[in-house]
């Protein structure tokens, strides 16, 4: 297992920009995601890692030593890849055994730990068939067989759960968690699904256009997110456009219709910056809670019950916010509705054009 | 990228696998086809020991290669009864254009009528005629001529016997010969060239498309002219270039034909002219002057290949369409079209398989020499095949040759394949392109090459010398020519196995090449295959080096060699029906080589194109 640490890294295709002075370090059997929309440049960064691709500059350590330019092949990481990458012209024993025969493991050793590896995934006594013969977590199975069988020093995961279908994924998501918890391997996981992101993580980093805009825990990232970006990417709720004024050095947001005071958690506001007003909707709540926090009262435009709860349209003073609340409560189309928000859940961030 | 990050770049590829597949590659491309055409090119530019344009304005102004004005020769002429359809001489260059020209515009017209056809309309026998119109890819070089010579021909042709003897159609005999003969000889061996790229375009077009446009109210001719024209024209174009270059570089036609009528117009073409003047290397010299005439044809050629490449790369606009399998549409037309269509392509197969039905003919009847119709049947011309020595010599010498010929195909197609596909090495593209152009290089014009390279005073009386012995250098024309074969077989083997299952061997911990041995070439040996057989074909079957450096040695002659000179009526062993088996014997073997690569190896043949 190892510590695997980024310095710099920048690489380019052309004019685009696949990865942009990415600095970050994954300890030692930490469960790291890099999350981002497609095209953002996250698997560029995990084929660096695994020696795939080389970066224009910049360096790659494992455990301190320099592995920017040593091929994968030298390298014992271990990744899964999006599609698989199973040999077609190979039986499932044969796949796995792969990594083994290339490091000239006697024959009894490869069977063993082959067999090991297949229990591990459940897969025992399917060594016989071709890929083919197998189902899509099947597959999903043996490829990550064929890499744990190595004992990786580092396993990267490339978006290994987007071919299956959604009950499959949230199984094999915690398969491949329990596994990793297990085995106390560094793991390195890729996804545009920021819920599959946030179940698995220890840590997250947020990609877009190439440059890392935040690393943190899945809590930090969801509840603190550090820019406009990031608070349109995770989560669900309206991000409010206002003017700020302070008073004790805490923002009020001016947003039109309403005013609300919140919480500069980026330390970046100044008196009259435009501003961006975060408001999640699990945040409100109908009754007034034990702490300071903003009334809104509004018009319910459109009420929709999920199951848990009750999603609400609300428009306060002609913005309209989205709004979570019990699913018992009367909300009327026209109706009236008054909600509240502690003010350290009203995330005040400097506004920025999101690309 | 600066000169730093490339030699980083590199370092990390060149493995020792790479090196050594480089290495290959580049040595026998350059040595085989780039220095002897520079030194051909060289030799058509000296003058007197200097740089001059002497040889090229010497051929540009002399009306024996270009005259505007007719120097002899008949076109649709009647005398006597007789109706001569000869052509007229406007010089050897002229000449070369204008049947080069001719018979892409006739290969364009049939090859999209027959492609529109079989690709958009359902009617009876279509899975037969499928076949049937691909029978002229079937090689019986210069015997296929001959036959048409002798169909044709005013004095005992079958055509002749039929139309105006039998039938009492037509009010003159007619005589096809000349200029016109060879036009007609190779439209019918070459419009399957046009009618495959045509089809395959057809079959690529996603028929929302058309289906849009008639949608928006575009029927008919406006449908055809705006929208499924444009959308087959790179294909129409790729497949016209390569008939325009095979009939500028054929030697199977004039030397077919002069050797059937003994018509001197059939000669006066550039092929011919270059063919001739091997006779006068055996002296050790070549004249300069034939060298600018192979410049002239590979100059055309390359330019109007690389040309079209570009612009069929520029072009692949069927691409854009997304998700979803389609199949062509096809329209089910009235009984009364139906008929019209069967009965089109109907007469186009027999017309178009004249040369084969007639090769078969005289290698297993004594029509050769019995007037319009055979009268009966004989086994003397196939027995001649093992029973005369210099013929099973030939045969063996084409065997032996293309047989190593493919050994070297398969290690340097693969090889550039495999770089050009996966490898991100600086110049890979000239790789592509050097492997890609000898489809486009005359035969003819890189025998002239490697005269002047093997030839030359460096390897003068070595074994490599084509005056000593030839079959080394035919060896490696058959290599370089029938190379595009393997080499785009393989890369489409290639392109079906996806980066990642590379990616996740050398993840594993496996080497390169350990990669490729385990992991590619298993995936692709079908592909190799495939190619090498298509290769070991068309290699049996090359016409021009064959009968001009193998004209060297008498002992080394390959079949085409030996069929060409009974054909043109030189060989002392006797009737050209033994050529005629000779052909047989070829169509056996591409016959065979067909099927296995279709049902064994279940291989789509890989056809000619850009």
């Amino acid at each position: 297992m190892v510590k695997v640490e980024l310095k710099g890294v920048t690489k380019r295709f052309g004019d685009v920009i696949a990865a942009g002075d990415v600095s970050l370090q994954i300890e030692d059997g930490e469960f790291f995601t890099f999350l981002g929309p497609s095209g953002c440049g996250k698997t560029t960064t995990m084929r660096m890692i695994a020696g795939l691709e080389y970066p224009d500059e910049g360096g790659v350590f494992f455990d301190g030593e320099d592995v920017t330019n040593l091929p994968s092949f030298k390298r014992n990481t271990g990744m899964v890849f999006q599609n698989y990458a199973l040999w077609p012209h190979m039986k499932v024993f044969e796949n796995v055994a792969y990594g083994l025969r290339v490091r000239k493991v006697d024959g009894a050793e490869v069977e063993k730990r082959v067999d090991e590896a297949l229990d591990l995934v459940h897969l025992g006594g399917l060594g016989d068939r071709f890929p083919s013969q197998l189902s899509g977590g099947q597959q999903q199975r043996v490829a990550l067989a064929r890499v744990m069988v190595i004992n990786p020093s580092v396993l990267l995961l490339d978006e290994p759960l987007s071919n299956l279908d959604a009950k499959l994924r949230v199984e094999m998501r915690e398969e491949i968690k329990d596994l990793q918890r297990k085995l106390g391997i560094t793991t390195i996981y890729v996804t545009h699904d920021q819920e599959e992101a946030m179940a698995v993580s220890d840590r997250v980093a947020i990609q877009n256009h190439g440059v890392i805009r935040q690393v943190g825990t899945p809590s930090e990232i969801y509840s603190f997110p550090r820019d406009v970006f990031i608070a349109t990417f995770i989560g669900r709720g309206a991000i409010l456009e206002g003017a700020a004024s302070l008073s004790d050095g805490r923002p009020r947001v001016d947003l039109g219709g309403f005013t609300v005071e919140g919480v500069d958690t980026v330390s970046a506001v100044g008196d009259g910056d435009r501003v961006a007003c975060v408001m999640r909707p699990e945040s409100f709540s109908v009754a007034e809670p034990g702490e300071p926090s903003n009334r809104l009262d509004g018009v319910v435009e459109w009420s929709s019950f999920i199951g848990p709860y009750r999603e609400v349209k609300l428009n306060v003073g002609g913005t309209t916010l989205l709004v979570d609340v019990p699913p018992e409560t009367e909300t009327p189309v026209g109706g009236s509705l008054t909600v509240y928000i502690p003010v350290r859940m009203t995330i005040v961030l400097p506004w920025d054009e999101v690309k | 990228m600066g000169a730093k990050e490339i030699v980083r770049a590199l370092r990390r590829e060149l493995d020792a696998m790479t090196v050594i597949q480089l290495l290959i590659a580049y040595s026998i491309l350059i040595v085989f086809l780039v220095i002897p055409l520079v030194l051909m090119v060289r030799a058509a530019f000296l003058y007197q020991g200097k740089f001059s344009f002497h040889w090229f304005i010497d051929i540009l102004t002399s009306p024996e290669f270009i005259s505007f004005s007719p120097r002899g020769g008949m076109l649709f002429e009647v005398r006597r009864g007789t109706m001569y359809i000869w052509g007229n001489d406007h010089g050897i260059l002229l000449n070369s254009l204008i049947v080069a020209f001719s018979v892409t515009v006739l290969c364009s017209i049939i090859g999209v009528v027959a492609a529109m056809l079989m690709g958009r309309y359902r009617f009876p026998g279509k899975a037969v005629f499928r076949v049937l119109l691909l029978i002229p890819l079937l090689a019986t070089p210069f015997v296929n001529a001959y036959v048409i010579g002798k169909l044709f021909s005013p004095r005992g042709g079958f055509i002749n016997f039929l139309l105006v003897d039998t039938l009492n159609i037509l009010p003159w005999r007619i005589d096809i010969d000349g200029l016109v003969g060879v036009i007609l000889a190779q439209t019918l061996s070459f419009y399957p060239i046009v009618f495959l790229n045509v089809l395959a375009s057809l079959n690529n077009i996603d028929p929302s498309v058309e289906e849009m446009a008639e949608n928006l109210g575009a029927k008919g001719l406006r449908l055809f002219r705006t929208i499924t024209f444009p959308l087959f024209r790179p294909g129409l174009a790729a497949g016209a270039i390569i008939v325009f270059i095979f009939s500028l570089e054929d030697l199977g036609a004039p030397v077919g034909f002069s050797g059937a009528r003994g018509n001197p117009l059939a000669r006066k073409l550039v092929s011919f002219q270059i063919f001739s003047s091997f006779a006068e290397a055996l002296t050790g010299t070549f004249s300069p002057k034939i060298a600018a005439l192979a410049v002239i044809i590979l100059f055309l050629a390359v330019v109007g290949f690389l040309g079209v490449r570009r612009y069929v790369s520029r072009s692949r606009y069927t691409m854009l369409s997304k998700g979803g399998r389609w199949s062509p549409r096809l329209r089910t037309p009235s009984v009364m079209t139906r008929s019209l269509i069967i009965a089109s392509l109907g007469f186009l197969v027999i017309l178009a398989s004249m040369p084969q039905i007639g090769t078969l003919l005289m290698a297993t009847t004594n029509w050769a020499t019995s007037g319009p119709v055979p009268t009966e049947g004989t086994t003397e011309y196939l027995a001649t095949l093992t029973s005369n020595p210099d013929v099973s010599r030939a045969i063996v010498n084409s065997l032996i040759y293309s047989g190593a010929a493919v050994l070297i195909m398969v290690l340097v197609g693969s090889s550039v394949a495999y770089i050009v596909a996966r490898r991100a090495i600086p110049g890979r593209s000239v790789l592509d392109i050097l492997a890609t152009i000898p489809v486009a290089v005359p035969g003819v014009a890189l025998a002239v090459g490697y005269f002047f390279l093997f030839s030359s005073d460096f390897f003068r009386g070595s074994i490599i010398d084509p005056i000593v012995d030839p079959a080394l250098l035919l060896i490696f024309a058959y290599s370089i020519r029938r190379l595009p074969f393997t080499v785009r077989s393989v890369s489409a083997g290639l392109s079906q196995v996806d980066k990642s299952l590379e990616e996740s061997s050398l993840n594993l911990g496996a080497n390169r090449p350990t990669t490729f041995f385990k992991i590619v070439l298993p995936l692709i040996i079908g592909h190799i295959l495939g190619g090498a057989i298509l290769s070991f074909v068309y290699s049996m079957s090359e016409v021009s080096t064959s009968v001009t450096l193998g004209a060297l040695r008498e002992d080394r002659v390959p079949i085409t060699f030996f069929i060409s000179q009974i054909v043109y009526g030189m060989a002392a062993v006797g009737s050209v029906s033994i050529g005629a088996a000779l052909c047989m014997l070829l169509m056996a073997v591409q016959i065979t080589a067909m099927a296995i690569s279709n049902y064994v190896l279940k291989q789509k043949v890989a056809f000619l194109g850009v």
